[in-house]
């Protein structure tokens, strides 16, 4: 790696570990091995959005070009977010693209997310089905995220009217994950759902 | 916390010791003590190295790293400490950004009127040189350049024979002060 994302790397732990947030567990960044190449980060739900109380692990690319260019980030915890692919983790944000600027940090990035978790943008999404659900049905959107929040991200909140459906389809026969992924993305209509999984 | 141990490990504790005001003089993209420092208009100090290379991996949107503001290679200011022993722009010492050629056309004199072909010669004498330049020009041109003195032909009186050879001499020996 060059010399200077690799300083750069050890510089930011530091920041990161020193950090009023880290203190309020609220961000971590870990290292996975020596190399300074690929980290784990953590990021905690914030407050009053249905990701409360969830700890969300993130992956995290440091390229040879850093600071220059962004690192690369993915959730690697399952959530149901606007502008988080449901099937990937994939992130729809501007400063891990475009508007990445060099001065930014490991912990910018993380802020930035618990932020996007705050608040969705809808409008220029990552996850269409999600989108739609969110503008169209919010109620809807509020209960499976934070359905997938208590399920894959340890969150307190049990949706159980939700998890019932999912216990029906399993009971048919279906797997959890594609019975619980058919619900979300059908707004929690069995029938739908079925179908699909059958189609 | 896992990350804060796993941290100092990986520092090796070498430059453990807090200096609490040096990341005042951090650039802002390496996060290390600014080597041939500048900083932007809006007031950011990078390297000058650190900032080529972030100018030029966005060539199409060159922002200051810091604070997004307009930035570029010709609005930073160098900053030279005094105890820096080299003085030279540090934007000089990368590849400068290429630049259009262009040269200027040829002109002729600065005095085209005289016909006096040889424009650089006004300008070597420097201002107190200059009026004899003119001078000596223009009697020059007035005279028509005749051909050498012995030209005037035996009939002419001596007196106006003297004369035309001592004018001459004198414009010869002006030029010759003059070049010399
Ligand atoms: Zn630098
Ligand atoms: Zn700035």
């Amino acid at each position: 790696m060059a010399n200077i994302a690799e300083q750069r790397i050890k510089r930011e732990f530091k920041e990161v570990v020193k950090s009023e947030e880290v203190a309020k567990c609220h961000i971590k960044v870990e290292l996975v091995d020596d190399s300074y190449r690929e980290l784990r980060g953590e990021i905690a739900g914030p407050p009053d959005t249905p990701y409360e109380g969830g700890n969300f692990l993130l992956e995290i690319k440091i390229p040879e070009t850093y600071p220059f260019n962004p690192p690369k980030v993915k959730f690697l915890t399952k959530i149901w977010h606007p502008n988080i692919s449901s099937v990937t983790g994939a992130i729809c944000l501007d400063i891990l693209r475009d508007q990445w600027a060099a001065a930014m940090t490991l912990r910018t990035v993380l802020l930035s997310l618990q932020a996007l978790l705050s608040a969705a943008e809808p409008d220029d999404p990552q996850d269409a089905v999600v989108a739609k659900q969110y503008k169209e049905n919010p109620k809807i959107f509020q209960q499976t995220a934070r359905h997938w929040t208590n399920i894959f991200a340890g969150g307190p909140l049990r949706e159980k009217d939700l998890e019932s459906k999912v216990t029906q389809l399993i009971g048919m026969g279906f797997d959890q994950n594609k019975a619980r992924i058919a619900l979300s993305t059908y707004n929690w209509n069995v029938e739908q759902a079925t179908e699909y999984l059958l189609s | 916390m896992s990350a804060s141990n796993e941290t100092q490990g990986a520092e090796g504790g070498a430059d453990e010791p807090p200096q609490p005001d040096n990341t005042f003089y951090e650039c802002n993209i390496c996060f290390d003590t600014a080597k041939d420092p500048i900083v932007s208009m809006c007031g950011h100090l990078f390297c000058w190295p650190c900032l080529h290379r972030w100018l030029e991996t966005r060539p199409n949107r060159q922002v200051c790293p810091v604070c997004k503001a307009g930035i570029g290679k010709e609005k930073v200011i160098p900053i030279y400490g005094r105890g820096s022993t080299n003085q030279q722009d540090p934007r000089e010492k990368l590849p400068p950004r290429p630049q259009g050629q262009r040269s200027e056309p040829e002109t002729q004199g600065g005095f085209p009127g005289f016909g006096f072909s040889d424009g650089g010669f006004h300008m070597s004498f420097g201002i107190g040189a200059f009026p004899f330049g003119i001078f000596a020009s223009t009697f020059n041109f007035n005279d028509g350049r005749p051909g050498p003195p012995e030209a005037g032909s035996p009939q002419h009186t001596e007196e106006m024979f003297l004369s035309k050879v001592f004018l001459w001499v004198a414009i010869l020996f002006i030029f010759w002060l003059l070049v010399a």
